[in-house]
């Protein structure tokens, strides 16, 4: 009985991933990333056409045509893979993760056919930039705000037995009265936008907030619908953002840590 | 064989029945409602369109006039009174009779006026209605209010129990907090495109909406999807439920607070969704189907890697089952915990794993197969305890079934293509069910010239929210959270 299912967990090998395979990892998200080598004009106003959530943009910069790609909007559904010859492929690696809202946009100039301000993955000091964060805790109240529930699937995978947030101190807490930070899910409703709000006011102070997924971060594919209010920031204020449709457990504990930091280097 | 039956509905032409004779079934009982969902008529006329399975292969549809107040039928079939009071608000169509004529999907911030499916939608005012919850009266009654915002990775909804000690006398639902206009997104959308707004109905179903989706624009346009295509959405749709139903069963554990056996459930259902990953490139299938098949191609080599996945996943969790179902102190929580008489379950229409644990034998599946679902001979797990331990038990048997139709299916995969194009044009109305992992999911649709004006979802948490205040009613409330989670009803599909 309940020692035999014990003994059961004790054979079974060690499924936790190291913190490195975390951070940056993006397998099962279906994000995009861009090729700039391979970007023309005519490729870039095909993006525009076939993304459903108007993640794409074409603006001037310093009279260079930019093509860009906002990560709060996208929802993973792989129509400019598909229609951009090889320009766009799905990332290897994702760090937009926990950014602030002007960071999860890139640019690319599609006459230069380079990024601008490019990013450089962070160093692989994973485990060294975790460690400054140990000795601490962090209360994680989840709120939803509306969503389909694909966000808190994968937020209630964050405790299972591979990525076992709890590990870093991170715990999830059953009242905002207990918490440091929301982790909101789904675009506001009418419904929810009272609740939203009464829920950031008990937080106590520093209330961290992070608006999870494409609909935590821009409405995704409800923007715009008569039932809803908009996306989390259009209610309460916002710390970090996760991207993603919904974002992988890994994103999330990435995104989760990245806020954490900036936090505590303030 | 016809891939796709449940077929086109045949009565989208015909003129309304001004007066409505419920159907019955053979056996002279009344048929079980499927849904009921109004629609607009090309000259803006208002249509209640009911929808009935009288046992048949094919649902029996009947479509009413709704410009003038139609008579309720809430008092005969109680399973109407939700679809009643959600047309009301849609399109404000007065149903003469209704029980409980209170507003439902729109809370007391809109206003009375506005009916988004008829009227504009444009900045619409915030209103300060008020809604009354019903009130228990007595000596030594208390009300315990919870939610919207619950303890814990839940989605909102609010509960309004009346207790005397600790046994629930009543509990008043208040849900569509996560009500998101979805019905009417879909209006004005390419039916190509809208397979992703039916992914997010709700997220972990998103495969059996889409495909549910999918299935309808196909039969609305007569269009027979590969085999391979057909094979794959199988091997979707049974792994959708398979994680499911590990992932509710480990909730279960949770909930008695057996944490060991939720933990050992949870990492069977990641080892899932990561070989989900590895095979299709996404853990939840999103993005994989629409309509007319597939998106594209699955390398065979890794289903047949997922399908040894699934394999291991079932040795592991028949025996982690087995171990649960023989703990003592788990028997004394599940059993006569929650139950749900086979009557209410009748009288509500409930659906899925809910009404297979109270004795209803149904399965769209089996009942109204589509897909390749003709061409297998697979149980329908029926029991008529209606307590937790019953759901749970079908849930455990459910899984084993999965398991087998996967790997099945994965070791007998058809070549060939997976999509075939469809000329989307003219006027076309159809109709789809598929069994999803909380059971039926129905998509009724109508397009022109490839643009949607109209889709409904009925789902099945829609359907079997209204079954939980009986079920609860006479234990404690300790133990809701337990029956709550032996339905586990999705509020996001119930609200849309």
């Amino acid at each position: 009985m309940i020692l035999d299912v014990i003994v059961r967990s004790l054979r079974q090998r060690d499924r936790l991933i190291p913190v490195e395979a975390l951070l940056g990892n993006c397998d099962g998200s279906r994000m995009p990333d861009v090729v700039a080598e391979l970007l023309t004009p005519a490729i870039a106003e095909k993006l525009l056409e076939v993304c459903p959530t108007a993640a794409f943009g074409i603006e001037e910069h310093e009279g260079h045509r930019c093509l860009q790609l906002s990560y709060g909007q996208c929802i993973g559904c792989g129509k400019c893979m598909e229609a951009g010859q090889g320009s766009v492929i799905a990332a290897q690696r994702f760090d937009w993760c926990g950014v602030a809202k002007p960071e999860t946009v890139r640019s690319w100039d599609i006459d230069a056919r380079a990024e601008i301000t490019p990013h450089v993955p962070s160093p692989e000091q994973a485990r060294g930039q975790i460690h400054s964060l140990l000795q601490r805790a962090l209360n994680i109240r989840q709120l939803d705000a509306g969503s389909c529930n694909g966000c808190e699937m994968e937020i209630t995978a964050l405790t299972n037995p591979y990525y076992d947030l709890e590990r870093f101190g991170i715990h999830f807490v059953a009242s905002p009265k207990h918490a440091d930070m929301l982790l909101v899910t789904g675009p506001v409703t009418r419904n929810m936008a009272d609740a939203v709000r009464a829920t950031y006011e008990a937080v106590p102070a520093p209330k961290l907030v992070i608006a999870v997924g494409a609909c935590g971060c821009s409405g995704g594919v409800f923007a715009g619908s008569h039932a809803i209010v908009g996306a989390v920031d259009a209610v309460i204020p916002v710390d970090g953002y996760i991207p993603g449709c919904p974002p992988t457990p890994a994103m999330l504990a990435a995104g989760i840590l990245a806020v954490l930091r900036r936090r505590i280097a303030k | 064989m016809k891939e796709n039956a449940p077929g086109v509905s045949q009565n989208g032409g015909t003129p309304p029945e001004a007066v409505l004779a419920i159907p019955q079934t053979k056996q002279g009982a009344v048929a079980r409602l499927v849904t009921i969902f109004g629609s607009l008529g090309i000259t803006g006329d208002k249509r209640v369109h009911y929808v009935f399975d009288a046992g048949d292969s094919d649902y029996r549809e009947i479509v009413r006039p709704g410009d003038r107040p139609l008579d309720s039928i809430a008092r005969s079939v109680p399973a109407a009174a939700w679809y009643e009071r959600e047309i009301h608000d849609q399109y404000g169509i007065e149903f003469v009779g209704q029980p409980d004529p209170r507003p439902l999907i729109f809370h007391d911030n809109w206003p009375d006026a506005v009916h988004p499916m008829v009227d504009p939608v444009d900045d619409v005012p915030w209103s300060n209605r008020e809604y009354r919850f019903l009130q228990v009266e007595g000596e030594g009654i208390a009300e315990v209010a919870v939610g919207p915002v619950h303890a814990g990775v839940i989605e909102p909804g609010h509960f309004r129990f009346s207790v005397v000690g600790d046994t629930v006398l009543h509990l008043e639902l208040r849900h569509f907090y996560t009500h998101k206009g979805t019905e009417k997104l879909f209006e004005g959308s390419s039916v190509a495109a809208a397979a992703m707004l039916a992914e997010s109905v709700s997220g972990d179903n998103c495969f059996a909406h889409a495909a549910c989706y999918s299935q309808a624009v196909e039969n609305a346009y007569g269009i027979d999807i590969p085999a391979r295509a057909s094979a794959i959405r199988l091997i979707g749709l049974e792994l959708e439920r398979l994680v499911c139903h590990i992932s509710d069963v480990g909730g279960l554990c949770t909930d008695v607070g057996f944490g060991v056996a939720a933990a050992y459930a949870a990492r069977i259902k990641e080892s899932l969704l990561q070989a989900s990953s590895q095979c299709c490139g996404t853990r939840y299938w999103r993005g994989i189907a629409a309509p007319g098949g597939l998106r594209f191609d699955f390398d065979s080599s890794k289903v047949f890697a997922l399908s040894q996945c699934v394999a291991q996943a079932h040795r592991d969790f028949s025996d982690l089952a087995r171990l649960i179902l023989e703990t003592p102190s788990i028997q004394n929580r599940f059993e006569t915990a929650g139950i749900l008489s086979l009557k209410a379950a009748r009288d509500l229409a409930v659906v899925g794993v809910v009404a297979r644990a109270s004795g209803m034998d149904l399965d769209v599946r089996r009942n109204h197969p589509y897909g390749r679902y003709g061409l297998y001979q697979f149980e329908v797990p029926v029991t008529h305890y209606g307590d937790v331990m019953a759901r749970a038990k079908i849930r455990i048997a459910e899984a084993a079934i999965s398991a087998r139709l996967i790997q099945e299916t994965a070791a007998a995969l058809p070549e060939g293509s997976v999509s075939v194009p469809i000329l989307v044009q003219g006027e076309v109305r159809s109709s789809s069910a598929v069994e999803s992992p909380r059971g039926e999911l129905y998509y009724w649709l109508e397009a022109r010239d490839g643009k949607l004006t109209r889709c409904h979802i009925k789902s099945p948490s829609f359907q079997n929210w209204p079954a939980m205040p009986p079920a609860v009613a006479g234990n404690i409330i300790a133990d809701f959270p337990l029956i709550n989670k032996s339905f586990n009803l999705s509020y996001s599909g119930c609200d849309r």
